[in-house]
């Protein structure tokens, strides 16, 4: 069924919501508008994307009508070396809507990977722009069945949940309310909150044995917690404390 | 730790390319943290470092083994990491690169992806000129305010 786009507009009649029933990258739409000065909170969603795109390119499925395919523009005044720190606030707003909606219990993988039983349901990317922020946010709703060979394992919420299904308009709605109550936290109480906020939410920032990816390759070692720009650091198994700045971790299982 | 130790560890950083070393030992603690392409900075925290007579080490000052990359000729402009992350010479791995040594490069012209955290920060030229230097070596760290590129403007 093709996403009620009234009724998400009727929650947020505040927001600017442009929405597609198929588009290549929600992505590449929202990169468009932000650059001919499209206002904070503008969202651009489809319920179908042709070419959802991960990191470097890489493939995001997005199956019509059963997630979440969005783009959201951020104008948010901080100094750049602060900005990282926004990529933590997307994986708490993200991980808070679906809490509420689903009672799920969910973990975030550094730096914003959403899990639920260590499968990931939702990836979030973020671009910036010379004066905004365009974070893409995909979440596995609805689909009852996820492609295997994923490079980390995933899951819907609905099979997460039993086989329940979730109405996306109203995680989208409080998906979006989730991103305005945490952007107001940052900008009220300074990005330690968002750090202290991220560590109690994620089983990953401390005491979490993790494979990285170092410079030479593969690395093992166990977390240490934040660093005042949310970078991990993690003592390696030669006892050396590195700090990854770049992408994923994952569980050692070793 | 004695000064030739601290040297060592100056060479496992460099050889090793992590971006940051931190090492304790009973009292002693040292921590170095690498500027790619612009030195080291070594932060010692010894407890007697700033008592002469204990005979420790002296208070250091950072070492700086790399002078910073020079502009070879006056005119010419850095182009500098606006952010702390990971620098990405083409859009996906595999993926022809943004920019090459030679190449002509107009104002808007992306020249490399910074990574921060999963925030992807094109870099753009903001001059035209001619790419006369790639200073960093692709998925290596970049400090705030490392020389990436230079651009002989014209």
């Amino acid at each position: 069924m093709p996403l009620d786009i009234s009724f998400v507009r009727e929650q947020r009649p505040e927001g600017q919501i442009h929405y597609f029933s198929t588009l290549g990258s929600t992505m590449t739409a929202a990169a468009g508008l932000a650059a001919s000065g499209a206002p904070h909170g503008t969202v651009v969603i489809a319920d179908e994307q042709t070419a959802g795109v991960g990191r470097f390119g890489r493939q995001w499925h997005s199956e019509a009508g059963a997630g979440i395919y969005c783009s959201v523009i951020m104008r948010l005044k901080l100094p750049s070396n602060g900005l990282p720190v926004v990529t933590l606030l997307l994986g708490l707003a993200t991980a808070e809507a679906i809490q509420r909606i689903t009672n799920l219990s969910c973990d975030l993988r550094w730096p914003n990977d959403v899990l639920v039983n260590e499968r990931k349901v939702a990836g979030i990317l973020a671009q910036l722009n010379e004066d905004s922020i365009v974070a893409g946010i995909g979440i596995n709703v609805n689909q009852t069945s996820l492609p295997e060979n994923l490079r980390t394992p995933a899951t819907s919420l609905r099979l997460a949940a039993g086989g329940r299904s979730f109405a996306r308009e109203s995680l989208l709605v409080a998906l979006l309310d989730s991103l305005d109550e945490f952007t107001a936290m940052l900008a009220e109480q300074g990005p330690e909150s968002i750090l202290r906020t991220f560590t109690a939410a994620s089983s990953y920032v401390t005491h979490r044995r993790i494979v990285f990816e170092g410079n030479q390759g593969p690395n093992r070692g166990v977390t240490l917690g934040l660093d005042d720009n949310g970078f991990l650091k993690v003592r390696d198994e030669s006892g050396l404390v590195q700090t990854i700045y770049t992408g994923g971790v994952r569980p050692d299982v070793s | 730790m004695t000064i030739e130790e601290i040297k060592e560890l100056i060479r496992v950083v460099q050889e090793t390319g992590i971006a940051e070393l931190e090492l304790q030992r009973g009292e002693n603690r040292v921590r170095i943290r690498t500027n790619f392409g612009i030195g080291h900075e070594v932060v010692l925290h010894h407890p007697e470092a700033y008592n002469a007579a204990a005979g420790g080490v002296a208070p250091a000052a950072p070492v700086s083994t790399q002078p910073a990359p020079a502009p070879e000729d006056e005119k010419d402009v850095l182009v500098k990491s606006p952010i702390v992350g990971t620098y990405y010479d083409a859009p996906s791995p595999g993926a022809a690169t943004f920019v090459k040594v030679g190449d002509q490069v107009e104002p808007g012209k992306v020249l490399c992806i910074i990574e921060s955290m999963k925030l992807m920060n094109e870099i753009e030229a903001e001059i035209a000129g001619v790419l006369v230097a790639k200073l960093v070596e692709n998925g290596r760290p970049v400090e705030y305010g490392e020389a990436l590129f230079t651009i002989r403007p014209n």
